[in-house]
């Protein structure tokens, strides 16, 4: 376009020009230009982020049916905002706004209405009651999903900016009373501290600010349901959506957190405690199942009812590996299996799950290449990870399970339990927000734990939990 | 750094203190199930006694998908020198953590067993429910007899003693019981006899030890009232004949669901070595058969039936009484009541093996009929 080989200059208070747009954004196939010489208005802008209709609306609507003479007057409205400055004259029409230029004023309008992905539910969180909208890559329809949830002046929403390059949005935000101000304080300080110049999503957000970035454990919960989220700030947390992901972090959480899962709350309570019950023991039975059968066949011959000892001898006796290797070797493959699956097209997935699962797990206890009591083992303790509701928390329990795996298989059973003491001690050194991940059972709540080990009536969960550190902390004034 | 490093060091010194010695790969093992030793014969010019040691391994059959039983026996002065020769028998290493059964030959038992138990309490693989029976006769034969509809000797062995244990007709004899009492002042320990009859191993009774050697038994019949006598349960069955001999009538019961209670009071007075037992023991059951003339429906006649049996148990008891104190086997556990009956002092003065024999021992059984079924 007006590319003369003029010199960029990136002085802020440069009074905004066309011809400065018109060179900085030069060489920007989709930038358009649209001119009206009759009244002498010019338009630029990026036409994928205008929405016709408000295009229609703020632009073509007003400027054709007016004489030159009442440009002026149009422009006194207040949706045009007057630019003084070049740098956010840019930054404008980056954001997707239409630059307005009519003599050597320069204005900004809004229309920005992107193509985005239509609000549905959530594939990594999906529940079986309760509401099936998720969020989007668009930051303001995740606000606008929140805040359809939260209608309260309470609910406070900060923006900032975060990639040198990209320029992306972040908002915190929080409910102003519930929430601790040093976690909103905190929260912001850090995601003004990244020092990027790109990020793309919510859960790589997390590893620039979390407490411990070298942690194999998730230490901010990220969430892709908006009621999850409207949740998280009623609790007293603080949430951060960046725009483009919609992956949305709430902090400070604690490890048992990532245990619980909506539907819990919109089922009744006993079926809801049932379930919470039943996702603690597939976590124990992950991590453990496999390390004991190990250790068991390796070293604990004494720890096996005499009649299970003779079948497991069975199944053993036609393999030709120590049960160490065996293990490992089947923990592989169903590692295999599950990220093939994940990476190929449903379709295709299924496939995999029949080959992987009939083929390989029959043909190899046919083989005699594993025993067919460690694929049971392998097999179930697959499935309880996957009963983990946090894909996150998921995948870092099936890797610490490896190490523990070696462990047993190297030391039996004090193996197993040193590496399970090293997790423990691990766990208890994290923090959250500066919040120890362990609340409230290190420290200890007791009030908290009718929120974790089980889903207490909602009688009983009067006060918000306690890691949030909410200096209001009543949030059920519900009289028995 | 320095974190760094001293969390290396806490994962890489366990790994290397351990120093991986005894890795036990399960298809490996020979896991012994139930080992039996007998005396044998002494022979000249061998300075000390020779035991017949016998083991049975149950094993895999990969090509039938069977379980099979392997027997080894040997002799050795001592129960893991046998389990030494033993390995060289068989390609797999003997363990003893699945020991479930130790069973002793009578004439081994009366020697005295103690030496054995020695090892069984040393060795921490083996746990401390392990079996302590007799065998009445040779435990080798016991052992090495084939039973056709058990191919599995030792579990056969060990699942009829535990069935019968359950309903009281045997007593519980593990490792901890017998050492407990073996080592406690004022009782003796038992274990269950059994005997090869025909092509069954048979329950025989109960053996009563004095200190580790076996003195006497208590017939299979009869185990039910030292069940009574020896405390509380709920369970068991009871079946009793009382009649008579001149009128040649049926007149029987039998009873379920029993509960039975035992009290047991002494009066030991200060002044005088005096010491009375009182054994009063209360069992409620409900008829499940009964052949005889009287109506059960009827609270006179059921009143006398239970007078009728209150007095026969009440004699088995006093009889099985006598027969401990004359072989000098608190079996029961009578001192041990004598000795909180008074100081500690006293206890320690008074050599209770040599008074039980001439304690006098009353014993007071009493029956009641909880209901008598269904039939009116």
């Amino acid at each position: 376009m007006n590319d003369s080989g003029r010199q960029e200059n990136k002085e802020p208070n440069m009074q905004p020009s066309m011809e400065y747009a018109m060179a900085e954004l030069r060489n920007c196939a989709d930038l358009n230009h649209l001119k009206l010489p009759e009244i002498g208005v010019d338009f630029v802008y990026f036409g994928h982020f205008i929405g016709s209709q408000e295009f229609t609306r703020e632009i073509s609507e007003p400027f054709t049916h007016i004489r030159a003479d009442e440009v002026d007057q149009l422009l006194k409205r207040t949706i045009y905002k007057p630019i003084t400055e070049s740098q956010s004259l840019i930054k404008a029409i980056l954001s997707g706004e239409v630059a307005v230029f009519h003599g050597s004023n320069t204005y900004s309008v809004k229309a920005y209405d992107p193509k985005s992905r239509a609000i549905e539910e959530s594939q990594t969180e999906s529940v079986i009651v309760g509401p099936h909208d998720g969020f989007v890559e668009e930051v303001e329809v995740n606000v606008s999903l929140i805040r359809r949830r939260v209608k309260s002046s309470h609910l406070k929403v900060i923006k900032l900016e975060i990639g040198e390059l990209t320029k992306n949005h972040v908002y915190v935000m929080y409910i102003n009373d519930v929430v601790n101000m040093e976690h909103v304080n905190e929260l912001v300080h850090r995601i003004s501290g990244v020092e990027m110049d790109a990020v793309f999503d919510g859960n790589m957000l997390v590893q620039y600010i979390e407490d411990n970035p070298n942690s194999i454990f998730p230490l901010f919960i990220s969430t892709e349901r908006p009621d999850t989220a409207a949740s998280m700030l009623a609790e007293g947390k603080v949430i951060a959506i960046l725009n483009g992901s919609p992956s949305v972090i709430c902090a400070p959480a604690s490890f048992f957190e990532f245990f619980s899962s909506p539907d819990d709350y919109y089922q009744r309570w006993p079926v809801g405690s049932a379930l919470r019950l039943l996702r603690l023991f597939a976590l124990f039975m992950t991590l453990t199942l496999t390390p004991i059968y190990v250790s068991v066949t390796t070293f604990h011959y004494e720890m096996v009812p005499e009649t299970l000892l003779l079948s497991l001898a069975q199944s053993r006796s036609r393999v030709p590996f120590p049960p160490l290797f065996e293990a490992i070797l089947m923990e592989i493959t169903i590692e295999l299996l599950r990220e093939a699956g994940a990476r190929l097209p449903t379709k295709i997935g299924q496939t995999i799950g029949i080959v992987g699962g009939i083929v390989i797990g029959q043909a190899a206890v046919q083989a005699g290449i594993t025993s067919n009591i460690l694929i049971i083992a392998v097999a179930s303790s697959a499935i309880a990870s996957f009963v983990i509701p946090s894909y996150i928390m998921s995948s870092c329990i099936r890797l610490v399970r490896f190490p523990l795996i070696i462990l047993a298989g190297l030391l039996g059973n004090f193996g197993f339990m040193l590496g399970i003491g090293f997790i423990i001690v691990h766990l208890a050194g994290l923090t959250s927000l500066k919040n120890s991940y362990l609340t409230p059972l290190a420290p200890s709540n007791l009030k908290d734990w009718g929120d974790i080990f089980i889903r207490a009536p909602f009688s009983m969960l009067k006060k918000r939990p306690f890691v949030n550190q909410s200096p209001n902390p009543v949030r059920n004034k519900m009289r028995k | 750094m320095h974190k760094i490093s001293r969390i290396g060091a806490a994962l890489i010194i366990p790994l290397l203190l351990p120093a991986c010695a005894d890795q036990r790969i399960l298809e490996e093992l020979g896991t012994v199930h139930t080992t039996s030793y007998d005396l044998l014969p002494e022979e000249e010019g061998k300075s000390s006694k020779e035991l017949l040691i016998t083991m049975t391994i149950p094993k895999n059959d990969p090509e039938n998908r069977k379980v099979r039983e392997e027997i080894l026996t040997t002799t050795s002065i001592n129960s893991k020198g046998g389990r030494i020769r033993l390995s060289r028998k068989t390609e797999l290493s003997l363990v003893s953590g699945q020991l479930r059964n130790v069973l002793f030959g009578s004439r081994l038992a009366k020697e005295g067993i103690w030496p054995l138990m020695d090892t069984f309490q040393r060795d921490p693989s083996i746990s401390q429910r392990l079996k302590i029976t007799v065998v009445d006769g040779s435990a080798h034969d016991l052992v090495t007899e084939k039973y056709p509809p058990h191919p599995m000797t030792g579990p056969y062995i060990e699942r009829m003693l535990e069935k019968q244990e359950k309903s009281k007709m045997s007593a519980e004899a593990t490792l901890y019981d017998f050492t407990r009492d073996y080592y406690d002042d004022g009782i003796d320990p038992i274990a269950p006899i059994v005997k090869k009859q025909g092509g069954n191993v048979v329950m025989e009774g109960i053996a009563l030890f004095n200190e580790d050697r076996y003195m006497t038994k208590i017939p299979a019949d009869e185990v039910l009232i030292f069940g009574f006598l020896q405390g509380d349960f709920r369970q068991g069955e009871l079946s009793m004949d009382f009649g008579e001999s001149a009128n040649k009538e049926a007149n029987n019961a039998m009873f379920t669901s029993l509960i039975s209670k035992r009290k047991i009071k002494v009066f030991a007075n200060r002044s005088r070595d005096d010491i009375t037992v009182n054994v009063s023991v209360q069992i409620k059951g409900s008829v499940l058969e009964y052949n005889g003339k009287m109506d059960l429906s009827i609270d006179q006649d059921r009143r006398k039936l239970e007078r009728l049996i209150s007095e026969q148990i009440t004699d088995k008891a006093n009889d099985m009484i006598s027969k401990m104190q004359k072989n000098n086997v608190d079996s029961l556990g009578l001192g041990q009541y004598v000795r909180n009956s008074m100081s500690y002092g006293r206890w320690k003065k008074l050599n209770w093996e040599e008074v039980y024999p001439h304690v006098r021992v009353h014993c007071k059984a009493t029956m009641v009929i909880k209901d008598y079924g269904k039939f009116k």
